[in-house]
């Protein structure tokens, strides 16, 4: 393991060094480094694989943008080893090959690399017909990169919000000065930097001739950040979007950072292009900022002998850099004839250095997996070099021959590029409001410049806050020099320039691209897959827009590029995920259930006991049926206690209340008498059934009103909608939560409840069927329900909500002499069924109406109004097209048919089974369904489609198929 | 149910009235105190180790605290009438003399919450005032109603004691927890997305908003120098956040306490 003596080496801590494999080769590295900078200090420069052409790929930028780093993980495919840090006993390993990664014999697919042109997917693999279906076992072996771990155990991820005036994102100079001006005057500010640490490119740029400045100005603005409490830094913080109203989604480690900021600065720099020759993506050719970051970040020299291929300054420091580091540089080759002299190139020349103006990289060669030279000749014209050059050994390439600005945050939140002919470069505007950009990103190189306009973007957002009223400072004048050069881009004979190293991309492909008709450059994109690989076009789209400009004779501003969509890193679905909330909601008797054997089901957010299995009672073998059809014959026989604590409830009142409830249900509500509950019917504006429940009448003004469990918050959502339109003077509550309840329901119901309930008289004269009243049971404040759905004589007790597990011990204890047993909702369902009640959703669609559901008769004639009564009574007019009905199975030996199985008239579908259960009391099955007119009648015999296509037939009978006279309810 | 006996130690299910979390705190050992028609957990551990606790991120259950609202056109006056000190703005809260909390969730609707010694008098007294004016209001309507069927006059003109007030059942539709400490705003963090930090959410004021996807009342109202936060929220979900609450306060050691802890940090000026 070598290093560059301190300072180099700003990331690693020289006394902690740390063992990791690569290849299932053991390796050292030092805490602080990632993989990539521990195995180029171990002269590992071979990372990975090509997606295509499995061509050798190592670092490009060091900086975790680019896809050249990817490797495994045992838990994490595609991890940028450049980003990801070194952990004790870390095993990694390359992706994409077949052998190993050094001898990867999927290389060879480059040897046909002109069978596989662009568009190859779209011309090759569906002719003849039905050769799709073979090639696509194939391209799905091949497809993908990386390995999912099935075994790993689940993380735990989570989310938090985060409140700030101010967001600054990138912790470069322009970030730093912004942040501290924006805390100066009084904001809270967020700064926030992917990396581990502040600085930006003050960790590793030279900025001047001495190599000196950037440490001196990055301590003292670090120093004073630090020492600002206004200010929160988050560094390895990742800001992955930008959304409306300044929401920016920011990931950290595992939790994902839900962050609302008032004003955002972007400082998110420029990401440095490669220069575009044969054979530009051999490991040891990287960015001219990789091996500055690799020198003093990681204090790793990145080769021995060095060529630069520079179109800016930019290049010179970095042959500086290289220099102090030790590295033998052997030639800049400055693709510019005539540079203009500036103090970085006077000290390269004083330096010594051999300097080659004019003159391109027009081919790399490599021995092994590594660069070996490369060829130079001398620039002709754009994009086009001399005959012959000469070759220079090295096995260390830097490029430094632009940049584009990190415009991602930016266009989403609305802003453009446009191209600068003159300064070769991608300027951004249109931003949104609250947003501003400064420095690099906003094309300011220098760092004085660079300063200024973080602390003048820092003064827009502080005026806009309110925070000052200073006065705006001029933007500073745009930089004569750029650092980009126009076409540093060679096309060679033998191709294999990369355009996009993610997905293996040359000139020729783009420019055939356009060739085959795909000249914009979203057509271009889909069609080349140019900018669709894991870096998202950072390093592909300057180019490629150069590229397609140039072929289809427009302007790179035309040809513009595509869209950068969130996210702008790739981030693990766990942040996505998070710490998800499925909120619960349980009655107050909840734990009763449990206790008695309750199988729960969750409808909706509620738990609700389905069946109780008291296997004291019956022995461990008994199935679910039996349970449940002993529910069913205690209340029918006895008496049983179910928990309807989930009924929805609703108060509505006021002087208009009747009135209301009027024109909102089907039914007449004005003269209803005190005391008495009503049926109440919903339908809505088109006139289908959408919920039902019953009113009850506590005096002139106050209606108690329930609804199915499920409905209860969209009939809440319908009367308030309403009556914003009717302005009645009414007041709606939803008092769901607020009630416990259960319904007491059998023969012997009365009997167990007047136990308990002194102040209310109980006999059938004094309480009859649909009397409510007020009064307690077992001392708890109760409203009383004599109501039917089972059809029995029952009760549903109403208590405030705390008191419910009180009230089912009192109910359960009181009855105990009588047999009292819970019952479940699946015993309920039975139970209802045979009484020919319906259940709104599960015996109604979106398209059912009253007449259909046989509920004709909840519809009130007399009223002017109620919503969907227009309809309904348009829908009388005409002839129905289907009704549901009761059906009895008589052949007992058949399958039971289920809900939605198919009812049948000859071949063709005539209607559907909404419901059908066993009935305990009638010793055959029953059920409700949709059929045709015709075969409504009682007596019609229907078909029905069941399990497996077994066709039963059933026999269509009138409702309700148990106590037709209702004298068990009204007992 | 057990009759109450100031000898025995307090069970949680003798009462009628019973805490949704009453088996959560019995598996914490929970040590409780008789208020009013329920109980309440006192302590989990030693009340001194609590209080410091609490300072920093603790959790307490108030579910079974006298609580009570009111809505309709006439609400805020008829309660001023009752010599309750009313906000001026919807989403803040007032403290009343006794203790208890006035907390105006809009213009025509009030929260009003117990001191935390679970002293009922000024609660109980407005219940029990509203209930005689809805008695009267019904006799009243039912002697109309009676005149009506006797005139045989569908739309004889309606005298209710106007402008209406209605009583609301926040008692029972809503648990009641509190949030103490000085990590509470950041853990809320995690799972409300209303800044509640204390710079930014000021003692008395009152968040209506989702707090781990469920609807609730925020109400800040500190325990003297100590930051306190009230969640009133759907009382059928009351496990569900209890859960959630102390998932989210693990980050920052905060724990189920008692509100013998909140009373002696609210004493602690």
């Amino acid at each position: 393991m070598k290093r560059l003596p301190a300072p180099y080496g700003l990331l690693i801590n020289r006394e902690q060094p740390i063992s990791f494999s690569f290849e299932n080769k053991a390796y050292q590295g030092l805490a602080g480094d990632s993989i990539a900078s521990a195995l180029a200090a171990n002269d590992q420069w071979l990372l990975s694989r090509s997606f295509k052409y499995h061509r050798p790929r190592g670092a490009l930028t060091m900086a975790g943008q680019d896809a050249n780093t990817m490797v495994q993980l045992p838990s994490n495919p595609n991890a940028l080893a450049d980003k990801e840090p070194i952990a004790e006993g870390l095993q990694v390993m390359g992706q994409n090959y077949s052998g190993s990664l050094e001898n990867d014999r999927g290389s060879i697919l480059g040897l046909f690399s002109r069978f596989l042109p662009v568009g190859f997917y779209y011309k090759a693999f569906f002719k003849p017909r039905g050769m799709w279906e073979k090639w696509v076992k194939l391209i799905r072996k091949k497809a993908g990169l990386g390995v999912i771990n099935q075994q790993l155990e689940p993380e735990y991820y989570d989310k938090q919000y985060k409140f700030y005036d101010v967001v600054v994102v990138g912790a470069g100079p322009t970030g730093l000065q912004a942040a501290l001006t924006a805390a100066v005057d009084g904001c809270e500010v967020l700064l926030v930097d992917e990396n581990p640490i502040l600085g930006g490119s003050l960790n590793y740029a030279r900025l001047d001739t001495e190599g000196t400045l950037a440490k001196e100005v990055r301590d003292q603005l670090i120093l004073e950040v630090n020492g600002n409490s206004n200010i929160t830094c988050m560094t390895n913080a990742m800001v992955n979007a930008w959304f409306a109203d300044n929401w920016l989604p920011i990931i950290c480690g595992k939790r994902l950072y839900k962050v609302r900021s008032k004003q955002t600065i972007l400082c998110t720099g420029a990401l440095e292009q490669q220069a575009v020759f044969h054979n530009n993506d051999v490991p040891g050719v990287m960015m001219s900022s990789a091996a500055q970051r690799l020198m003093h970040l990681y204090g790793v020299a990145p080769g021995k002998t060095a060529v630069v291929v520079t179109g800016n300054d930019d290049g010179y420091a970095n042959a500086l850099d290289l220099m102090d580091a030790g590295v033998n540089v052997a030639a800049i080759i400055d693709l510019r004839e005539t540079p203009k002299a500036t103090p970085m190139i006077e000290a390269a020349i004083k330096r010594r250095l051999k300097i080659k103006p004019g003159y391109a990289v027009y081919g790399a060669q490599q021995n092994g997996n590594h660069l070996s030279a490369v060829e130079i000749r001398k620039v002709v014209s754009q994009g086009i070099c001399a005959e012959v050059g000469e070759t220079i050994s090295c096995d260390l390439l830097c490029m430094a021959v632009g940049y584009t600005p990190t415009y991602q945050l930016a266009c989403q939140s609305g802003g453009q590029l446009s191209y600068d002919d003159n300064s070769a470069m991608f300027t951004l505007n249109n931003l949104a409001d609250d947003l501003q950009v400064a420095g690099s990103v906003n094309s300011y190189w220098d760092l004085g410049n660079c300063l200024e306009e973080g602390a003048r973007a820092a003064t827009i957002a502080t005026n806009a806050l309110g925070f000052t009223q200073a006065d705006i400072p001029e933007a500073m004048a745009k930089e004569s020099q750029s650092p980009n050069h126009s076409w540093p881009i060679f096309a060679h004979p033998k191709g294999k320039e990369f355009v996009d190293f993610d997905e293996d991309l040359t000139i020729a492909d783009i420019i055939n691209a356009t060739k085959d008709g795909y000249e914009h450059i979203q057509l271009v994109k889909r069609y080349s897959t140019c900018g669709m690989g894991p870096s998202q076009g950072r390093h592909s789209a300057l180019a490629a827009a150069r590229l397609v400009a140039a072929a289809t004779n427009k302007t790179v501003a035309e040809t513009g590029v595509t869209t950068a969509r969130p996210p702008f890193a790739p981030e693990h679905l766990g942040h996505s995920a998070g710490r998800s909330f499925y909120p619960a909601r349980r009655s107050n008797m909840h734990y009763r259930h449990l206790e008695a054997g309750a199988q729960m089901l969750q409808a909706g957010a509620w738990y609700r006991p389905a069946f109780y299995s008291p296997q004291a009672d019956y022995g461990p073998s008994l199935d679910s049926a039996v349970c449940i059809n002993n529910e069913v014959n205690n209340v029918r026989n006895n008496v049983g206690l179910v928990d309807v604590s989930t009924l929805g409830g609703l108060e509505v009142r006021g002087p208009d209340a009747g009135e209301f409830l009027n024109r909102f249900y089907t039914f007449g509500f004005v003269k209803q008498p005190v005391g008495k509950a009503r049926y109440a019917l919903l339908t809505n504006e088109a006139g289908v059934v959408i919920d039902d429940g019953v009113a009850c009448r506590f005096s002139e003004e106050h209606y108690y009103v329930t609804a199915t469990t499920g409905g209860v918050d969209r009939v809440y959502q319908n009367m308030l909608k309403w009556n914003a339109q009717w302005r009645l003077d009414v007041d709606i509550a939803n008092v769901t939560s607020a009630y416990s309840a259960v319904n007491i329901a059998g023969p012997k119901a009365r009997q167990v409840l007047a136990k308990l309930c002194s102040d209310i008289d109980l006999s059938k004269e004094a309480f009859p069927y649909m009397g409510v009243r007020e009064g307690t049971v077992a001392g708890i404040p109760a409203r009383l329900i004599r109501v039917g759905f089972v059809g029995e004589l029952g009760y549903e007790v109403h208590v405030p909500q705390q008191f419910g597990e009180a009230l089912w011990d009192a109910l359960m204890d009181a009855g105990q002499p009588e047999g009292i047993k819970p019952f479940g909702i699946e015993a309920q369902r039975i139970l209802r069924l045979e009484k020919g009640h319906i259940i709104i959703g599960q015996d109604t669609d979106a398209m059912s109406n009253p007449m259909e559901v046989q509920m004709g008769w909840a519809v009130s004639r007399k009223k002017p109004f109620f919503v969907g009564g227009r309809t309904i009574s348009e829908l009388k007019k005409k002839t129905p097209s289907r009704s549901l009905v009761g059906f009895m199975i008589n052949d007992t030996d058949g399958p039971t048919p289920m809900e939605s199985h198919l009812v049948l008239n000859g071949e063709q579908m005539a209607g559907r089974v909404t419901s059908c259960n066993y009935s305990p009391t009638l010793g055959k099955p029953i059920g409700l369904a949709y059929v045709q007119p015709h075969s409504a009648e009682a007596g019609s015999q229907i078909t029905i489609r069941a399990n497996g296509g077994v066709l039963v037939t059933a026999e269509v009978v009138t409702l309700p198929f148990y106590d037709p006279t209702t004298a068990r309810q009204e007992l | 149910m057990t009759d109450y006996n100031p000898l025995l130690p307090i069970a949680p299910a003798q009462g009628n009235r019973r805490s949704p979390l009453y088996r959560r705190h019995v598996d914490l050992q929970a040590k409780f105190e008789q208020v009013g028609d329920a109980v309440l957990v006192s302590h989990y551990v030693k009340p001194g180790i609590e209080v410091l606790l609490a300072a920093n991120l603790g959790l307490v259950d108030l579910s079974t605290m006298p609580r009570t609202g009111f809505k309709g056109a006439g609400a805020p006056a008829w309660a001023a009438s009752q010599r309750v000190k009313l906000p001026k703005l919807p989403n803040t809260a007032v403290t009343q003399k006794d203790g208890s909390v006035v907390a105006k969730l809009s213009h025509q609707e009030l929260l009003i919450v117990s001191n935390i010694m679970g002293s009922a008098t000024s609660i109980d007294r407005l219940n029990r005032e509203h209930l005689n004016r809805e008695h009267s209001n019904k006799e009243h309507l039912n002697r109309e109603h009676l005149n009506r069927e006797h005139s045989n006059k569908e739309h004889l003109s309606k005298q209710t004691l106007a402008p209406q007030t209605y009583s609301l059942p926040r008692a029972d539709s809503h648990s009641w927890l509190a949030v103490t400490g000085n990590a509470a705003a950041e853990m809320f963090s995690k799972i409300c997305g209303v800044d509640l930090r204390v710079h930014k959410f000021a003692h008395n004021q009152v968040a209506q908003t989702s707090v781990a996807k469920i609807n609730g009342v925020i109400l800040r109202h500190d325990l003297a120098t100590t930051p306190c936060f009230y969640i009133l929220s759907d009382i059928t979900s009351t496990e569900f956040l209890w859960d959630s609450l102390l998932d989210a306060m693990e980050e920052y050691r905060g724990a189920a306490v008692g509100v013998a802890a909140m009373r002696s940090l609210a004493a602690n000026k």
